[in-house]
């Protein structure tokens, strides 16, 4: 049984991941992407005590995460529009705007992933192990290995050239 | 841009302060106990009213114990199934790999097509019927003012139920097709 001590230590250890996670499921929107973190682990407080360590703490974690983002029905309207502006490349001087707009530029391509490439990216982009992310998602490690790189190569060039039908 | 900035502009995001694990704790155990309350509720309507239906209303069978045993029954059951379903969908949400959890959801969802469209319509039939049945009594024992009170706000409470669900039905509807596409 996990005590409030280890519970505390869990959350430290992983809170910002999840957090990083749910914002990708969430299309970059932070309440609602703080309302799937808060889900999440009000969810393993609650069923400490069914968890048997039968997979590793952060596989079930992780597990959680995924399952509670996939599964709000909120999430069907949540859709980020990609405006003109953000798929120009800007010869913006500042960083920090050029950074923004890819990161919603990401986040648009990985909105247009399905469910499932769409877990496998932003576990992947977390750099959370691939035999975690296998455990997490249900694949066989080799698959997962294949098809992550070529989620990577499809997710950079919807980046680079705003192209909008991925899968 | 290259394969590895893909990590380096994931790690640009913004970090937001968040939630106290401490908050996170409290916000469960609140959940929980308004999870318990719920259940004593509901199980202690449920033996009222199987007490009520065997000892009473069985005994003395008329059209006022009938109707009131139609609107509580059918509430009853549909709350029961509603709580079911939510804590088989839990149980699964916290066990499941992602890609089983997804093959849930659809049959899920699916399962809820059932219950949007076939039990809740009758329970909310039933529920209609137990009213319309109680309706010659509240008239022959209640003033004419409480009589038309209690047929309005009827009117206007069964109108907020049916639209709530309804709008609900809409929702998974949404969500199912965007699961099978």
């Amino acid at each position: 049984m996990i005590t409030e001590q280890e519970f505390t230590n869990i959350y430290n250890l992983y809170a910002s991941k999840v957090h990083r996670l749910c914002l990708g499921y969430a299309s970059g929107n932070n309440d609602l992407s703080n309302e799937w973190l808060q889900e999440t682990f009000i969810k393993v407080w609650k069923h400490r005590n069914s968890f048997k360590g039968k997979s590793s703490i952060d596989t079930w974690i992780y597990r959680i995460a995924v399952n509670v983002c996939l599964g709000d029905l909120r999430k069907s309207s949540k859709s980020i529009a990609i405006t003109e502006d953000l798929l120009s490349n800007s010869s913006n001087d500042d960083k920090k705007d050029d950074d923004e707009k890819n990161i919603q530029k990401m986040y648009h391509c990985i909105d247009q992933l399905n469910e499932q490439n769409r877990a496998l990216i932003l576990l992947e982009l977390e750099n959370i192990p691939q035999a975690t992310i296998a455990d997490t998602v249900g694949l066989a490690h080799g698959t997962l290995r294949t098809r992550l790189s070529r989620i990577r190569k499809s997710l950079l060039k919807c980046i680079k050239n705003g192209k909008r039908q991925l899968k | 841009m290259e394969n590895d900035n893909l990590n380096k502009l994931w790690e640009v995001q913004a970090n937001c302060s968040l939630i106290s694990p401490k908050e996170i704790i409290r916000k469960a155990k609140k959940q929980r106990n308004g999870q318990y309350t719920s259940i004593t509720v509901m199980t202690l309507t449920v033996v009222i009213l199987i007490i009520y239906t065997f000892y009473c209303a069985f005994n003395q069978l008329n059209t006022f114990n009938l109707g009131l045993i139609l609107m509580t029954s059918s509430l009853t059951f549909r709350i029961i199934i509603e709580f079911y379903s939510l804590y088989r969908k839990e149980k699964q949400l916290i066990s499941m790999t992602q890609k089983t959890y997804y093959a849930y959801l659809k049959k899920y969802y699916k399962t809820r097509q059932i219950i949007n469209y076939a039990i809740t319509p009758i329970c909310i039939t039933v529920y209609i019927i137990g009213f319309y049945l109680l309706l010659p009594y509240f008239k022959e024992y209640f003033s004419q003012t409480f009589y038309n009170y209690i047929i309005i706000s009827g009117v206007l409470s069964l109108t907020v139920i049916i639209s709530i669900i309804v709008h609900s039905i809409i929702k998974e509807q949404r969500f199912l097709n965007q699961l099978n596409t």
